[in-house]
């Protein structure tokens, strides 16, 4: 680890400062935090990274007082917040100061309208009905939702929900706003939008933001300040450019940095004293390195070549409408045949789950047919499915209901009456695979939630399927869990599988999709070769896609040299200039 | 429990301060049980018609975990809220609702006394359900001419239950709800539901036969209906609660302070 100096200096006016803090969990003997020193300013952008099971989210929980309140377990330390010690007041009390929003704006909205939404914590504080009628208009404009109020929240859009939670937090008026992975459930563009969203309450209300995100280049841009956090220890706290330009210290750690800084660190003899973590300072360095170096050959744009065996999967003129009248696909053909990986993305509602769905004959199809080979999917009985198609839901907590994980792996099998000697050695490769042997007598729920999501595609590997769909696979992974759970799916392509994979962390797919089905209302705007989708940065942006840092960086080289450069990693990128 | 890296700062007492509980139990987790109660409300499982005006919800299996879960008040408070609501929207399994709440309210406070906290409460409770037995039978057997041993058969469920309850068995069950052992947690539930539920009915009993009064035939047909049913109850609320308790512990989530499990 290159980090020496743990806190930067301390500020005067604090508004969250943490004393040697540790923490242990009810019955858990391994402390999560570790005597965790930290001041948090009043008026910054706190920015929490760290490898997944760190204690970003427990720390977070501290803030407010729901850990050790409400979960209870051993507390060593002292918090105060806004002065406040966090253990010598109530929960309610420390929520006048203190917000949270979490990962998932669901479980977050319960009212029947936006304005009730924004209501409810303001009526559970008794704040006067006149005050919290004027509260909501401000808010709603601060978080650009004025003229919903009164829609229904779950008619609004998934970066729309997310902006709402938080419009619930804001008109708490805290001092301190804390979002824990707001936006891992968002397209790029909804993310986006909530940091800009964020920024701009912390740049002109003064709110000062704690927010946890795996999102490398969002958080190099609208941070002030990074702290790092690993195994329960704060590893160091810094500028962006401080903590993200250590590259090679954050992938021991399982992380990773904006590929823009990626990019630069693998440039061939380049020594520059601030390493670049945004889209801007690294274009600023490229630029001058295409003057001054000689520049590599590039890969060309082909054509995938057009296949002419029988389809594993027929898509033919599909549309769906819900029952609430939702049109969710509309007239989408496609063929997906035997051993491709291929990627589905699009925006939040661009029909992509809807359209797997029908794989599964878990919705039928308004129009059109979805055949499985010579068969059509509304002939073929689910459990016929079920052991042909293996479908990892996007949440996982859908799909666990035992009571330890080695249950949960082998449950399907035993429902399917497999013998004993089958099931225990399809568990332990699947369980192996996905390295949870270690926690296979826990209980589900006792483990992360990116543990959780390994659990159900050990349960799907254990069925050993022909076509293997992952919804969003990668949520709430970091770089390293992200990247375990995708060499898994390499692996199975290898085998001779089919893979699906829905996802909006479109910089994790180069090195596995080699085609790309790009969605937008219902509709498939792009099936083409990886290379070619990534670069059609238009249609990506119509349908709240956003291309990778690596790709920008390529297309803007390739405006300064007047070339076609469709480049898609940070080390494509960066063998270029290394010729 | 030895703390594998001794924490450097001094170990602070963890409470929960929010004003928003019920016997310690915060009112959050009163308010998801009781719906939970309210939706099984919509269930209905008996296999008898007209035992009770309707029939017997599924609801009944899960009283007695409320009160494993939340403790003998906040317990009675959520089975009381949530079957309430239940027999509203649910009125085809709602019974005679005086009866019904109540029942649903003892049902969870019996369960709550199963550990070694608050024994003395058990004495209180001992302290009416004995005449509300006398009463039943005096009623049965001395007004209304039922043969003694068909009412003790009648009855199997209510003393049973009421014997239990007085027995040293109580506290042990108390002892297997907090066990860690899958075994014996199922016969903690097993053994809980059906002290609770049996106490419950006793009342429940009592206070319908005062103003439904049912002739000996239908004690006879009710000999094996009723065990019976209480049995179901049983599975439901093992089934139910082994799962949610085993989830509960794996969660970490903060355990009310009259909690059993």
């Amino acid at each position: 680890m290159l980090w020496t100096c743990p806190l930067t200096p301390v500020a005067m006016d604090a508004i969250a400062t943490l004393k040697n803090v540790s923490y242990l969990y009810p019955t858990s003997t391994v402390p999560v935090l570790k005597d965790i020193s930290l001041e948090i300013r009043r008026g910054e952008f706190l920015g929490i990274i760290g490898p997944t099971g760190a204690g970003k989210s427990t720390l977070c929980l501290t803030l407010n007082g729901i850990v050790p309140q409400f979960y209870g377990g051993r507390f060593f330390g002292h918090i105060s917040i806004a002065g406040k010690d966090t253990l010598s007041y109530p929960i309610s009390d420390l929520a006048q100061h203190v917000a949270a929003v979490f990962e998932d704006p669901e479980m977050q909205l319960t009212a029947t309208s936006v304005e009730n939404e924004i209501a409810f914590a303001l009526e559970n504080l008794r704040v006067p009905a006149a005050e919290i009628r004027a509260r909501i208009p401000r808010v709603l404009e601060a978080v650009r939702l004025a003229g919903t109020e009164e829609k229904h929240p779950q008619d609004l859009s998934g970066g729309q929900k997310q902006r709402l939670a938080i419009a619930s937090a804001l008109a708490l008026q805290p001092d301190l706003l804390i979002l824990d992975e707001p936006t891992s459930q968002l397209d790029p563009v909804g993310a986006e939008d909530v940091f800009a969203t964020v920024k701009h309450l912390n740049q002109t209300l003064g709110i000062t933001v704690v927010m946890v995100s795996h999102a490398a280049e969002e958080m190099a841009t609208y941070a002030d300040r990074l702290a790092l956090l690993s195994d329960g220890q704060l590893q160091a706290t810094g500028t962006p450019s401080e903590i993200y330009g250590q590259c090679d210290s954050l992938k021991t750690l399982g992380l990773r940095p904006p590929q823009v800084t990626q990019t630069i660190a693998q440039i061939y003899d380049l020594a520059l004293d601030t390493m670049p973590v945004t889209l801007s300072a690294g274009l600023e360095v490229l630029e001058k390195l295409t003057h001054d170096r000689d520049l590599a050959p590039v890969p060309k744009l082909e054509e995938p070549s057009p296949r002419r065996e029988q389809p594993q999967i027929s898509v033919r003129n599909l549309s769906h409408t819900y029952a609430d009248g939702t049109q969710a696909l509309s007239d989408v053909s496609l063929d997906i045949f035997p051993g491709e990986y291929l990627l589905i993305a699009g925006q939040n509602g661009a029909g992509k789950s809807t359209l797997v769905k029908h794989f599964l004959n878990l919705l039928k199809p308004t129009s059109g047919t979805v055949m499985l080979g010579p068969q059509s999917t509304t002939q073929l009985k689910m459990s016929d499915l079920a052991r042909r198609i293996g479908y990892v839901a996007q949440n996982p907590d859908n799909q666990i209901f035992n009571s330890t994980v080695e249950k949960e792996v082998t449950y399907a099998l035993r429902n399917l009456g497999y013998d004993s000697g089958t099931i225990q050695q399809r568990a332990n490769d699947s369980l192996a695979a996905m390295n949870l042997l270690p926690e296979r007598q826990s209980h589900p729920l006792s483990l992360p939630k990116g543990d959780r999501a390994r659990i159900v595609i050990a349960a799907i590997l254990a069925m050993e399927p022909e076509i293997i769909i992952l919804d969003e696979p990668t949520i709430g992974q970091d770089d390293r869990g992200a990247n375990a759970i995708l060499e898994v799916s390499q692996q199975l392509h290898e085998m001779g599988k089919t893979l699906i994979v829905i996802t909006h962390h479109l910089h994790l797919m180069p090195d596995f999709a080699e085609r790309a089905i790009i969605m937008g209302q219902g509709s498939i705007l792009l099936d083409t070769s990886l290379r070619e989708a990534y670069h059609q940065t238009e249609i990506l942006k119509s349908t709240y896609l956003a291309a990778p840092q690596a790709v920008l960086l390529a297309q803007k080289i390739g405006q300064l040299t007047g070339k076609v450069n469709p480049l898609l990693t940070p080390t494509e990128v960066a063998n270029y200039f290394s010729a | 429990m030895t703390v594998q890296l001794p924490p450097e700062a001094e170990e602070r007492e963890v409470r929960f301060l929010g004003s928003a509980s019920i016997d310690g139990t915060p009112i959050a987790y009163i308010v998801v049980l009781s719906s939970v109660v309210t939706a099984l409300s919509f269930i209905p499982f008996s296999v008898t018609i007209g035992t009770s005006v309707s029939a017997i919800p599924l609801s009944g299996g899960i009283l007695p975990l409320v009160g494993f879960l939340l403790g003998p008040v906040a317990g009675a408070v959520a089975c009381g809220i949530g079957t309430f609501i239940g027999a509203f929207l649910a009125p085809y399994t709602a019974g005679f609702l005086p009866a019904t709440v109540g029942g649903a309210a003892l049902a969870s406070l019996a369960a709550g006394l199963m550990g070694s906290k608050r024994g003395s409460w058990c004495w209180i409770l001992v302290g009416f359900a004995v005449p509300a037995y006398l009463f039943l039978a005096a009623r049965a057997v001395l007004q209304n001419g039922v043969e003694l041993k068909i009412f003790i058969a009648g009855t199997i469920l209510d003393w049973s239950a009421l014997i239990l309850l007085i027995s040293p068995l109580r506290k042990l069950v108390g002892r297997w709800l907090r066990s860690f052992d899958l075994f014996r947690l199922a016969m903690g539930l097993v053994l809980g539901t059906w002290i609770a539920g049996g106490v419950a009915h006793l009342f429940q009993m009592s206070l319908s036969y005062a103003y439904f009064n049912w002739p000996q035939e239908s004690w006879i047909f009710l000999i094996p209906v009723i065990p019976f049913e209480q049995g179901v109850r049983c599975v439901v609320g093992t089934l139910i609660g082994a799962r949610v308790i085993t989830g509960l512990r794996a969660l970490f989530l903060i355990k009310p302070p009259t909690a059993l499990y």
